[in-house]
């Protein structure tokens, strides 16, 4: 590793920890530790959502993608960003207005209750975790693919600074080590874009041009087809990609982090903005790298295709811009586990520490001292199962936790603020079936098992990779049948209508 | 007092119905289209070097940020009239 590479990781390093310093000496109450006591303004948490949101895998995996496999590559993207208005049209606001600090207390308003709250915990906990050891595990591979650091020191380092943030600074500092990290890698692959435009002396058509001759497959290139061949499969992908965010428990937690439903609001729409110019740059990269390199160089290098990026930035700006790249994408992936890391932590500590061991009783500061050990727990344990899963298919596991979260969060939210019958065993079941479904059909798939290199080595049961169009029906299926099976005695609509009206305009909170 | 919330409520929800069905279909389209119609969505669009793949694709973008923006704005005029409610309440 040379002097640039190490100075730009110094760097961020540094000014991170810097960040949780400042961010540590305000983290006195749990207000402020789960929720940053809503002080941030709607645009500082747009750019947090961005920031908690595009992975490293968005960021390398999708311009690898498109320089790959074209416009199907490009389609991918538009998923991710339509579903934030899933999220803006029906769950933030009533999700601001319901929780306190975790997705627990936002069905727990509704239906209270032990169970309830283990059911969201349980959830919560899940999805986060599972979420994370991919992104740790992907993280060590990359920096061994840009740098040349060993797997396991890259994991602990990265796993290291996400526990650092969280267990000192809470999400005061996760906000803000997300915010810087937008800005960067926003003005980052905007540079880079505009590079690469000027390689083509800023003319489309010579750049289409190129693009045509640097891939094998031609003018086919720019025609949909050559990533998602069976119609079903794109379906249930694009169906995860679009419900799955407004299951994520990192993503909604953040609406907590602002004042009122006018931030919210402006929020999502600022992370709406970033991300949807983000991918419309991360087009520009996969083209300029198929443009300027070729598919057969990118191939070379790693046949994923995630080193896309880095190799387009050596080649038009050398090993400076290189370094600089590897730079944002070490921040991408230490903002993304750090949101990681406080979403589990408040799903332990306030859901099952606070509200179920010890019954709601427990003092101010024994919360802040329990959320923060959490937060130590389950960083190490999480960097130790990265460090022993070295050799997992992590890809899997990213897109499962969209499907889970489809399949289960959402239904579950979605229910319990606009559905009138809805009871407590019905969250219950709908919890139970949407969990196990997609899991289920995840063991049972071409993931799992494959003919070729499956951990089982036998025809899958469920050809689908995403079985999102089967998991999230039954997921509502589940809460539904629970609902009905359950009804006993028919209850007057007033206290949902008590209920629906604090969902919408918060006014029980704001007397409370 | 309630009545009048619930009033703003009702008209909030025949103003998102729409919008949301719009969005659902708007984007399944998109896949389905793909998926059925592909070689039409190859052809060359109005707008020349771009087939209707992708200025269906690029659609998106926009239509993400102008249902947000609609939405925002709607919703600006229901927190007035829910605040102009709450304060009458108080006095």
């Amino acid at each position: 590793m040379n002097l640039t590479y190490f100075l730009f990781f110094i760097c961020i390093i540094v000014c991170t920890l810097i960040i949780t310093y400042w961010a540590a000496k305000r983290s006195t109450t749990t207000n402020r530790f789960y929720t940053t006591a809503g002080s941030l303004t709607g645009f500082q948490n747009g750019m947090a959502i961005a920031g908690d949101f595009i992975s490293a895998a968005s960021f390398l995996g999708i311009v690898g993608t498109i320089a790959i496999n074209g416009y199907d590559g490009f389609l991918y993207s538009i998923g991710f960003l339509v579903s934030y208005l899933v999220v803006l049209f029906l769950i933030a606001e009533p999700v601001h207005h319901l929780g306190k600090y975790s997705l627990g207390d936002v069905v727990c308003s509704r239906f209270p209750g032990i169970e309830m709250r283990w059911m969201m915990a349980i959830g919560t906990f899940m999805i986060s975790i599972f979420y994370m050891i991919p992104q740790l595990v992907a993280s060590g591979f990359l920096l061994r693919l840009l740098l040349d650091i060993d797997y396991s020191i890259s994991v602990a380092v990265i796993g290291g600074l996400m526990t650092v943030y969280v267990v000192f600074g809470g999400m005061v500092a996760t906000s803000w080590v997300q915010i810087v990290k937008t800005i960067v890698l926003m003005s980052g692959t905007f540079l880079l874009s505009l590079i690469v435009f000027s390689h083509f002396n800023w003319s489309m058509t010579d750049f289409m041009q190129r693009v045509q001759e640097g891939t094998p497959l031609g003018e086919q290139f720019f025609q949909p087809g050559h990533l998602f061949g069976n119609p079903l499969e794109f379906l249930s992908l694009q169906l995860a990609l679009v419900l799955g965010t407004a299951g994520l428990p990192h993503i909604l937690i953040r609406l907590f982090t602002v004042r009122n439903s006018l931030e919210v609001r402006r929020s999502l729409m600022s992370a709406t903005w970033i991300i949807g110019l983000f991918y419309i740059m991360t087009l520009v990269l996969g083209l300029g790298t198929v443009a300027i390199l070729g598919y057969h160089t990118l191939i070379g290098a790693d046949a994923t295709g995630n080193l896309a990026a880095p190799l387009l930035a050596r080649e038009v700006g050398g090993d400076f811009l290189l370094a600089f790249i590897s730079a944002i994408a070490f921040t991408t992936i230490v903002a993304v586990v750090a949101g990681l890391v406080i979403s589990a932590t408040t799903a332990f500590s306030h859901d099952i520490y606070h509200h179920i061991l010890k019954k709601g009783k427990s003092t101010e500061k024994e919360q802040l001292v329990a959320a923060r050990w959490t937060a130590l727990g389950i960083g190490l344990i999480s960097t130790l199962f990265a460090l022993r899963l070295e050799t997992i298919n992590v890809t899997f596991l990213v897109s499962m936790t969209f499907v889970v979260a489809a399949s289960s969060i959402f239904p579950v939210l979605l229910l319990t603020i606009y559905w009138k019958r809805f009871n407590k065993i019905g969250a219950i079941t709908g919890m139970l079936s949407g969990l196990l479904a997609s899991v289920t059909l995840l063991l049972l798939g071409p993931n799992i098992m494959n003919v070729d290199g499956g951990w089982i080595q036998r025809e899958a049961v469920i050809p689908l990779y995403n079985p999102g169009i089967i998991a999230i029906p039954l997921g509502f299926l589940g809460a539904m049948i629970g609902t009905l099976a359950a009804r006993k005695e028919k209850k007057d609509n007033a206290e949902f209508r008590e209920f629906f009206k604090r969902a919408q305009t918060g006014s029980g909170r704001e007397s409370a | 007092m309630d009545d009048k919330i619930s009033l703003i409520m009702q008209e909030k929800k025949r103003f998102l119905l729409p919008m949301l069905i719009f969005l659902l279909v708007f984007y399944f389209m998109l896949p389905l289209s793909l998926a059925f119609f592909p070689e039409a969505m190859g052809r060359m669009s109005i707008i020349p070097g771009l087939s209707w793949g992708w200025l269906y694709t690029f659609l998106q973008i926009p239509m993400t940020w102008l249902l947000g923006w609609m939405y925002h704005q709607k919703s600006k005029k229901f927190d007035r009239e829910l605040e102009e409610i709450r304060r009458k309440g108080l006095q």
